[in-house]
């Protein structure tokens, strides 16, 4: 008792214990549990699948070009890069770049020290490197879902398992934080269109993500067990995500990125905030897949769902209508930048509208192929792949633009804004020239899957060959904007803290933000506090 | 009571976020939608193997309904215990609260001691259809509520290494929550999987 009621010896030894040194170099990678290392981590990840998955896309459009055979790959490998273009574009690039620019850029938003459960979220991005590394074994052993070895088609399903629970688990912490992490005054109706969006997609996300993680635990099962209990083969425990409805859930940051960039580079207050969460959430529960899987699986009844399949494939296109409409009344109103993030985030809003749009066309049954006497369905066309593939580049855009636009955030640097607006541009074309002519060529009866056409072989094929530019277009467009990136970081040029002028939080602290995030935070009452603060007469009156 | 009074009374305590709470909701929801998907599954194979006309259950094959029926009455009661858990905790009565706990964590111990049972009482072979559904379904709801009582158990311990109030107590919340959805999944398994048979 004596020692603690003696007076302090020197004013030093009264001062508050210094904090404890963070870790560097890789025990601050692994190891750490702020938002922005995972969110980072993430991101590199993300890339690579990217390359990876663009390559695997690459072939298979360059396969398509003779429908008379394999020319490329022999035919084990060329089912095993079919299947990895797909789910490595869905599940190791575009999910996990939108849970790393969530992971990162959320907390900001909302006015949050960190995210929840930190260490969760680490654990989830060692997780899902782990589980990535792990499918790719899979596919490189002989695997894959149509693979000849199964043992090297149970390590795929593995992996992909352990990539679907890190991203559970990924989806949960960014959920948790919109929710309960929000700066005083950020009410969940004031919460930024890009941060609600997040919400959206992890709500849709966490609904969707164990259905797929069942469908995987019963493959493997079936491949264990040598029994047949999954319509699709190990296959189709993913592949009904890349069909409509669950394909939107991909482009639901396409619409966040809108809302975000749009009020900032018109230099105007967002016209309707409260309807434009409405819209993202329509558009987020619209796009919930997993009811219509029975109807996506079954071969021989395809269309067992197909009232709600087509109200919903019809009904979303009013909230890509409604926030594009929102989106034209905010421009009008303010005097308009055209800036790199705006061009990304329009360029993705209408290669959005046009998959929308030919999702409705693909769910109206009177609609066949153009095939000599035998119409069929345009599901299972190339018709459906191009859908795939237009909400795959809306993604693509928006993520990318919304990594440009937060670019000073998230490594401290601007990227060049004239290429990068030539990026966006790039990667439109690129997404058109890939998509339309698979829409035609499913018109023209091509189906999704790699193999002969009864008719219009000539024309399909020179489809195809236009579809190849496309592919090289995005991947050239990517690996530009990779390396518009890498000459940011190299070089000298600091951003400052808000190059843009920004509305929200994130532009209210440094580029990149300190360990904690922010130092003060301004007085948020309403959307756009940033905005308040420099408008104020505008705002009182 | 005058203004100086009132000026010197401290700020009240900012709300708390309940991240756990909701970080519960949400683990909660994706374990309830996969284990139903997994139940989902095995009724649609159901479906499909007996609208071709073939027999469900390989011939020979017995699923008693008891062993499974005593397992939804012991998760019943462990719905009671894990409320009285809450109660306990909000009035502070740690006594009641161990108790509760207690009796939580042994009514979940015997709900799976209550699955092996019924897996050395059926006879239902592994390698057959139903039998990978009957024991993924099964064995999912197992793995449902194993994590369930370890979230439960440390939240336990969390909550009576400090003081029974506060965040301790949504703590304890969140876990309950996770445990009554394990339950209410029960319900779903035990009708889909014992009952329809």
């Amino acid at each position: 008792m004596t020692v603690t009621e003696s007076a302090p010896a020197d004013a030093a030894s009264s001062a508050p214990a210094p904090s404890p040194a963070r870790p560097t170099g890789l025990a601050g990678i692994f190891g750490s549990d702020d938002h922005k290392v995972a969110g980072r981590v993430w991101i590199v990840v993300a890339l690579v699948g990217a390359l990876a998955a663009g390559i695997a896309e690459l072939i298979v459009s360059i396969e398509r070009v003779d429908t008379s055979g394999i020319d490329v790959l022999d035919a084990d490998w060329i089912a095993r890069v079919f299947t990895f273009g797909e789910v490595g574009g869905v599940l190791l690039f575009l999910l996990p770049l939108t849970i790393g620019i969530a992971t990162y850029v959320v907390p900001l938003q909302i006015g949050a020290p960190g995210i929840a459960f930190p260490r969760l979220s680490t654990a989830a991005v060692w997780a899902h490197v782990v589980g990535a590394g792990v499918l790719v074994g899979g596919y490189l052993t002989d695997g894959g879902p149509y693979g000849p070895d199964l043992d090297g088609v149970e390590l795929y399903l593995v992996g992909l398992g352990v990539v679907v629970v890190a991203q559970v688990l990924a989806w949960i912490c960014i959920g948790t934080t919109v929710v309960t992490l929000r700066a005083p005054g950020v009410r969940l109706t004031r919460v930024p269109l890009f941060s609600w969006s997040a919400l959206v997609a992890s709500a849709v996300w966490l609904l969707t993500l164990p259905v797929v993680g069942t469908l995987v635990l019963v493959a493997f099962l079936s491949v264990r067990f040598d029994q047949d209990l999954l319509a699709g083969g190990p296959y189709g425990a993913v592949s009904w995500l890349f069909a409509q409805p669950a394909v939107y859930a991909l482009a639901i940051p396409v619409l966040g990125l809108l809302g975000e960039v749009v009020p900032v580079f018109a230099g105007t207050r967002p016209r309707q905030h409260r309807v434009a969460l409405g819209l993202v959430g329509a558009f987020g529960a619209l796009s919930l897949g997993a009811w219509a899987l029975p109807g996506l699986t079954v071969e021989a009844d395809p269309f067992a769902y197909e009232v709600p399949w087509v109200a919903v494939s019809f009904a979303v296109i009013l909230p890509v209508l409604g926030l594009l409409g929102l989106s034209a009344d905010t421009l009008r109103r303010g005097k308009p930048r055209l800036s790199s993030p705006l061009l990304f985030a329009v360029a993705a809003v209408l290669a959005l509208l046009l998959a929308v749009v030919a999702g409705a066309v693909q769910a109206v049954e009177p609609i066949e192929t153009l095939v000599d006497g035998e119409g069929t369905a345009l599901f299972g066309t190339t018709w459906t792949t191009g859908i795939l593939h237009l909400v795959g580049a809306a993604a693509l855009l928006a993520l990318l633009g919304a990594a440009t636009y937060w670019a000073p955030k998230i490594i401290g640097r601007t990227l060049a804004e004239g290429a990068a607006r030539l990026v966006a541009l790039v990667l439109l074309a690129g997404a058109l020239v890939l998509a339309v002519p698979e829409l035609v060529a499913g018109l023209l009866g091509q189906p999704a899957g790699l193999g002969e056409v009864p008719d219009n072989v000539d024309t399909v094929e020179a489809l195809a060959a236009v579809s190849v530019a496309g592919v090289a277009l995005l991947l050239v467009g990517l690996v530009v904007w990779i390396l518009l990136v890498v000459k940011a970081l190299v070089g000298r040029d600091l951003p400052g803290d808000d190059p843009w002028g920004g509305h929200t939080l994130e532009w209210a602290t440094s580029s990149p933000p300190p360990p904690g995030n922010f130092a003060s935070l301004p007085v948020v009452t309403s959307e756009a506090p940033l905005y308040d603060a420099r408008h104020r007469e505008e705002v009182d009156a | 009571m005058t203004a100086v009074t009132l000026d010197a009374v401290p700020a009240a305590p900012s709300e708390r976020p309940r991240v756990l709470l909701y970080g519960a909701a949400f683990a909660a929801g994706a374990s309830t939608l996969a284990v139903l998907a997994l139940v989902a599954t095995y009724l649609r194979h159901r479906a499909d193997v007996l609208g071709a006309g073939e027999l469900l259950f390989p011939e020979g094959t017995v699923l008693p309904l008891t062993p499974g029926t005593m397992n939804l009455v012991t998760l019943g009661m462990s719905l009671v215990t894990a409320s009285w858990i809450v109660w306990a905790l909000r009035n502070q009565d740690r006594v009641h609260a161990y108790l509760a706990l207690g009796l939580t964590g042994l009514l979940g111990v015997a709900s799976i001691v209550e699955t092996f049972y019924l897996y050395q009482q059926t006879s239902m072979p592994v390698r057959s259809g139903v039998g990978v559904l009957f024991y993924a379904v099964t064995g999912g709801h197992m793995a449902m509520s194993v994590l369930g009582l370890l979230f439960l158990a440390v939240m336990g311990l969390q909550a009576f290494g400090g003081q029974l109030t506060g965040r301790d107590a949504e703590g304890m919340s969140a876990a309950i929550l996770y445990w009554y959805a394990t339950v209410g999944v029960y319900v779903v398994v035990w009708y889909a999987v014992y009952i329809t048979k």
